[in-house]
Parts: C-alpha cells; structure tokens; sequence
C-alpha cells in the first residue's frame, strides 16, 4: 500500500499496464506511470518521484477480526462477484513466468516475504518461515524478527529489540514449555496438525529471553516486565521471488 | 513521358496519407503490443510503449483528421480499388484513435468506482480468507486479497490519509 500524496498533491491511481507481470499505475491528474511494487513514478512528470510506503499486514481475516473486532472490510462488488475467483492462487501459479533469475534454489514462483532495512533487500521462502517461526536474523545490523502468525498463514516482521537492546524470541509451545526455533520433524507437524485447535491458537505467544516476558503476534507484550511495549514493525511483502527479485536486483535470500 | 501536376499532386497525397496512417496505426498499436501479458518487457521497450502511449491520444487524433482530409483530396482521383483500399485504412486509423482513448486494462479488470465497506462481523468472509489490513489513527480497514487480485488498485482514504491499495 502507498500513500497517494505527493508534494502536497493527492493523485488517483488506475491500472494501465504490466512490466514483467508486476502492474503499472497512472495517475489521472499528470498522467504519471508508476510500478506498483515499487511505488516509483517512471516515466511522465513526476518521473523520479517515490510514494511513500503504509506499513500494511498480510493477514487471515479470523486473525485480523480477533485483533480488530471494529474494523471494517472491503465490500465486495455484486457486479464481479464472478470474478472473484476464490481458486485464483494455484490458478496464477500455473501461468508461464517471463522472467527468471537461475543461481538460487529458489524457483520462480516460489513465495518469499521480501523487506528492505535502510537499503538492504531481504527475502525469506515462505516454505523456510513457516517451518522456522519465528526466524531471528541480522540485515544491515538490524536483528530482525520474522514470525509467522498463530494460524500459520499470516506473518509479520518486528526489529528485535526492546529497550534499545537486541533481543531473542522463542515460540512459547503448549502447556508452557519453551519451544526455540528449530526444523520441525514429520512427528512433530503431525502433532502441530492435531492441536491446533483455536484454543492452542489463543495460548501462542512469543517470550523474550531479555526479560521472560510474553508477547503477542502484534508485538506487544501482554505479560512480565516489558509489559505494554511493543515491538517496531517492519514493512514486509509476500511475492514470487521472481518479481521480488526483478524489483530488489542486490538482494539476499535467508538460508539456514 | 514527364508527371503532369494531378501525379504529382496524387503522389504527394497518397504519401501524405500513408505517413499519417502509419503514426496513427504505430501510436496505438506499438505500446498495446510490448505492454502485453505473459510477455517480457525490455526497459528500452518499456520506454517506448509509455512514450508513445502518453502521446497517442492526441497524435491519433491528428493523424486521423488528416487521413480524413487526405482521402477526401484523394478520393475523386482513384479507381474503386484504391478507393477501398482508402476506407479500409481510415477504419484501422479510426480504431487506433478511438484505442488510444481507451484504458482496455479496465476492461479486464474493472476499477471499484464508490467502494463500500461493512463492519467486520457482517461480512460472510471465511476465517482462512487472506486480507491486507491497514490501520491509521482510529481507522482500521480489511481488503480482501481475492477482491484486491481483480481490481489491482483501489484509491482510498483511512485515517485522514489518502492511499491506494494495490495488489
């Protein structure tokens, strides 16, 4: 998400294209074109220019109602109700991919969750996160945190310090035994599977070995000495690698 | 045998009139060809489609009043042939004109024009269904990521503040 103010100027945003399958958007009033996975205008007269970024959560709606039981959703439209095909994540992964990057393990249509930190592009395979939650890394020396939510789709991203010091998260496993990120067995996914009721999905949270406080999927710890603290969140954008890739020419990839 | 002033003149039209053609027929038809699905686009390609786009509104208008005027001046001096030939060219050049003026990305993927958003425990959303939430100042808003994989972008306001959300 962008915002769509620039120099002081709202603009409004229509599709108009595709460059390597990531969409370009024109502005209505200069006419400006801009890519979306960038937000950068590139050609037209605010050609250079750059819309500033909304830090925005990819989430499940169960997950974002449970933290937001206030807010509103995106009626959709009766019109192309049709259109809005509930299958369209397998169906696009079978389309052909016209731009490819060899010399990784990663696949074209493999899902990363990419970041930048001042600069630095990261991105983590999805399949990685998943099986890791949470995932402690360094980029450009900021100790980052990446966990994947309670429901094992949503994920968010947090630098990894509380009180201005570099902090370790640990998953807080089921009847209170500290579970560290580890590569989880067959055994262990199949028991995962078995309890993860709603009920296990209200226990999760996040301990700290800092302070041995508990913290939530939003960051905040909801018990122990750093209570009410919150942890700062990262922008962080689920993609293929290849359009990550395409967009983040220097970027890393978490390996572990 | 030396061309008389009316070979002349039919010369200079006809290459008038195919010149113009061809920037009409070139403006619309080069960007709507490189801007393309399922196709890789080079960064010089790229630059030329948005160059060309950006202009074609108002040069296909040009080029097609004077193909218009051309065949006209023309259309007395040619055989039934060239005279099909004539309106077969305009009807392309009238197409590109009208193209030029048209978003066909919308026709694919229609915009939300008005959206309209319920209170989280109305809508009939399946608690796996993916959303890109937002939340600014006391706004809290939930777009649906199938919703948001048709329409691409939507321009909106949440907390005070302008965004587009696009997917």
């Amino acid at each position: 998400m962008w915002t769509r103010s620039v120099n002081g100027r709202v603009l409004h945003f229509y599709l108009a294209g595709i460059n390597n399958q990531n969409f370009l958007m024109r502005d209505q009033e200069t006419g400006t074109w801009w890519q979306q996975i960038t937000g950068k205008a590139i050609y037209g007269p605010l050609q250079g220019e750059a819309l500033d970024l909304v830090l925005s959560d990819e989430l499940t709606f169960g997950e974002w109602r449970a933290e937001t039981p206030r807010g509103e959703v995106l009626a959709p439209v009766v019109q192309y109700a049709k259109e809005y095909d509930s299958n369209w994540e397998p169906q696009v992964a079978k389309l052909p991919v016209v731009i490819s990057f060899p010399g990784t393990e990663l696949k074209s249509r493999d899902v990363v969750v990419g970041l930048t930190i001042h600069g630095a592009a990261r991105a983590y395979p999805w399949e990685t996160l998943s099986r890791q939650s949470p995932v402690l890394d360094r980029v450009n020396d900021t100790p980052l945190l990446m966990v994947v939510g309670p429901d094992g789709k949503s994920f968010r991203a947090f630098v990894s310090r509380v009180d201005g010091h570099d902090a370790e998260f640990f998953l807080q496993a089921n009847g209170g035994v500290d579970a560290g990120p580890k590569e989880k067995t067959e055994s262990d996914k199949k028991t995962e599977s078995k309890v993860k009721t709603s009920e296990s999905k209200k226990d999760w949270a996040l301990l700290d070995t800092t302070t041995g406080s508990q913290w939530n999927f939003q960051g905040c710890a909801t018990s122990g000495p750093a209570q009410g603290k919150c942890l700062e969140r990262i922008p962080a954008l689920k993609d293929y690698w290849f359009d990550w890739r395409n967009y983040h020419r220097d970027t890393t990839v978490y390996t572990h | 045998m030396p061309i008389g002033p009316t070979r002349r003149k039919q010369s200079f039209l006809w290459i008038a009139f195919c010149l113009c053609a061809l920037a009409a027929i070139a403006l619309f038809f080069i960007p709507a060809f490189i801007i393309r699905p399922f196709t890789h686009q080079s960064p010089r390609g790229l630059v030329l489609a948005m160059a060309l786009r950006q202009r074609a509104p108002l040069g296909t208008l040009i080029a097609t009043v004077s193909c218009f005027a051309l065949a006209i001046a023309l259309w007395n001096l040619v055989d039934r042939w060239r005279k099909s030939f004539l309106v077969l060219a305009l009807l392309i050049v009238t197409f590109s004109a009208i193209m030029s003026r048209q978003n066909y990305f919308e026709w694919m993927f229609h915009p939300i024009r008005a959206q309209q958003f319920l209170a989280a425990s109305d809508t009939k959303l399946d608690a796996e269904e993916m959303i890109m939430a937002v939340r600014i100042g006391s706004d809290a808003r939930a777009y649906p990521i199938r919703q948001m994989a048709y329409h691409h972008v939507l321009n909106d306001v949440v907390g005070g503040v302008p965004i587009a959300v696009t997917y």
